[in-house]
């Protein structure tokens, strides 16, 4: 019997096999083909949202930091380096939307302890590769220093992210942002920000 | 078997920590001092068994993984005969560690430094040039330092560097707690190899043990996440239990004896559907939907009900804490520094969408309530640390309120929001540091 709110293809075992299909070609590619670099044009706006996204969770204003992505979208930290099955493979975090909308909520009650105060951040993106998949689709992988500053003192997380990107009404948005943290098999202190 | 009700035995005037401990208290300066931490690294963990790896993490002859007895860095290898050998990883000739590596398969160990190298059950293979020893040396006398005992109890292995009692003694009522949690899902077997988080923690490993049985925190420390749950699911989803930390919550704290305890969340979350009590994770719609389709309805319900969080916290003195489905594991670091390893696991010869979902719930609790915890073991350390003036810290919840009861199966018993952990596994810290011959701290 199919359990009300069920959507195939999100977070079944289809979209996993999906997802680690592309995880795979990220960590194998070598150079980007001419066939598959975007127009310049493309390259410049998913660009722009990528700055976006980071200022917008610099700011903290997580709403719309949450409207820039689908609604069959995924925040995934992975605590492996090397790309493991994740239907076997627990990760820091692997949200859908709604995990990602509730992880939102608790940080905005007041009582979320970890980020009181909340931590300070500022995002840096740079090496950004951008690969045309489809038409509307587009794969950029970016390195990123996250500079953090709160209670526990000054510290940085480094690492690159992996996103899926969808052009849906003219629009780019995201689909899966994966924070590939450098060090994610090693111990982390308080991650409870968004990365 | 029976334990008797607590005696508090840290409160008795001889022995040498006497001074540390009163009744419902405990001094500060066993979170702070760095004399007293040194002395745990160097006596209480090696007086006692500690948890090291699952079986399951090194199935086949030569697999080994590195871990930790307090801080000293063991090798956990299965030799030939299948024997579990676990070896202390430090070169009998300079010293080095010889195994850098956080897992894999090995004939021989090789320490890179003078190419000493070590078989699997720690003997001394081969020395480069041996003859410069002499010409009768015995390669004997260089062999490894090794565990004095190691056990296995139906998969967890626990290694000892002073054989005190069998590790079934040692266990007390945590075996049965232990049975309890693997038999969820009969004739199932569970398997440890589905990765780990490891949480750094600015505290003392004792602030973390603490919490393990803490049925008081759970309505305040993880009340965003209570608070997000209800709001979107109603009340009585997940950990917002009705009675709360009212002491009518049919929720307890049980005395295991040897230190160890557990918190049972059982009479509450798995009152019904444990699964259908669980908060939402990741595909659980869909996935659902196909394990019906697979399995039946009542058949799949039965395997989601038993994969889902245990509902028990079952804490093994001194490093290994259930949690769910989760196996937690303290490393202390320093006075004021712990890691704890939370291992992820899954079962064996069921449909892929089930571990799928234990993937995802074992991300909830991490990501939406230990990191609260965390902040309020960190402020603890803070506390304790900066204001030596405040001497003691409060561990009497329920030690004089009358209800508490000794249970059927012999095990002493206290209401949901109790400090019995607390109590309980003080008495081992003591026992175990006053006869394993600590030094006087000095206080």
């Amino acid at each position: 019997m199919s359990v009300p709110g069920a959507v195939a293809g999100y977070f079944d075992l289809d979209h996993y096999r999906a997802m680690q299909a592309v995880v795979r070609g990220w960590l194998e590619l070598v150079r980007i083909e001419p066939s598959r670099t975007p127009s310049a044009e493309d390259h410049e706006a998913v660009c722009r949202l990528l700055f976006v996204e980071a200022r917008l969770l610099d700011q903290r204003r997580l709403d719309e930091w949450l409207g820039l992505f689908t609604a069959d979208a995924a925040y995934w930290l992975p605590s492996d380096v090397s790309g493991a099955d994740p239907t076997v493979t627990v990760s820091w975090e692997f949200n859908d939307r709604r995990r990602m909308e509730e992880r939102v909520d608790r940080l905005r009650t007041g009582m979320a302890h970890s980020q009181i105060p909340p931590t300070r951040t500022v995002h840096t993106y740079s090496n950004i590769e951008s690969i045309q998949v489809a038409p509307d689709v587009i794969h950029v992988l970016c390195n990123f220093q996250i500079q953090t500053a709160s209670n526990a003192g000054v510290s940085v997380r480094a690492g690159w992210n992996g996103f899926i990107l969808r052009r849906e009404n003219g629009r780019w948005m995201i689909v899966l942002k994966r924070i590939n943290l450098f060090d994610a098999d090693r111990p982390q202190g308080n991650n409870s920000f968004t990365l | 078997m029976s334990v008797s009700p607590l005696t508090y035995s840290y409160a008795a005037p001889e022995g040498r920590y006497a001074a540390y401990f009163k009744p419902g208290f405990v001094h500060r300066d066993l979170y702070v001092s760095e004399t007293i931490f040194r002395e745990e690294l160097k006596t209480l963990f090696a007086s006692t068994w500690v948890y090291v790896a699952h079986e399951s993490e090194i199935p086949l002859p030569g697999d080994f993984v590195t871990r930790v007895i307090g801080r000293r860095p063991v090798i956990v290898v299965r030799d030939e005969a299948g024997g579990i050998n676990v070896l202390l990883n430090r070169c009998t000739h300079r010293g080095a560690t010889i195994c850098r590596e956080e897992r894999g398969n090995a004939t021989l160990f090789t320490c890179p430094y003078h190419a000493w190298s070590f078989t699997r059950r720690g003997a001394c293979a081969a020395v480069p040039v041996r003859t410069g020893y002499g010409e009768s040396v015995n390669l004997a006398a260089f062999n490894l330092g090794k565990a004095a005992a190691v056990d296995s109890y139906r998969g967890f292995i626990f290694a000892t560097l002073t054989p005190r009692q069998p590790l079934i003694e040692h266990l007390a009522g945590a075996a049965t707690m232990l049975d309890q949690w693997l038999d969820r899902n009969a004739g199932i077997k569970l398997q440890v190899r589905n990765g780990a988080m490891a949480f750094k923690l600015r505290t003392n490993w004792k602030c973390v043990y603490d919490n393990a049985a803490d049925g008081y925190h759970v309505p305040f420390s993880h009340a965003s996440m209570i608070r997000v749950i209800e709001r979107r699911y109603g009340k009585g989803i997940d950990i917002n239990y009705d009675g709360g930390v009212a002491d009518a919550s049919p929720l307890f704290v049980k005395n295991l004896g040897n230190g160890h305890t557990i918190l049972d969340q059982r009479p509450e979350m798995h009152a019904s559907s444990a699964w259908k009590r669980q908060h939402v994770l990741p595909g659980r719609e869909i996935l659902w939907s196909q394990l019906n389709d697979q399995l039946g309805e009542d058949s799949a319900l039965a395997l989601l009900n038993g994969s889902t969080g245990a509902g028990m916290n079952i804490n093994i003195f001194p490093n290994l804490l259930i949690i769910g489905n989760q196996i937690q594991v303290i490393e202390p670091q320093s006075v004021n520094e712990s890691v704890i390893r939370w291992y992820s696991t899954s079962l064996e010869n069921v449909p892929p969408e089930i571990n799928a979902i234990r993937m995802r719930m074992q991300e909830d609790f991490p990501s939406f309530g230990e990191v609260d915890d965390a902040a309020n073991f960190e402020a603890c350390q803070l506390g304790l640390e900066e204001i030596p003036e405040m001497e003691w810290v409060n561990v009497s919840r329920h030690m004089d309120t009358n209800q508490s009861q000794l249970d059927r199966d012999g095990y002493w018993r206290e209401p949901i929001s109790t400090d019995l952990h607390a109590r309980a596994y003080w008495s081992a810290w003591r026992a175990l540091m006053e006869s394993a011959g600590a030094e006087d701290p000095g206080r």
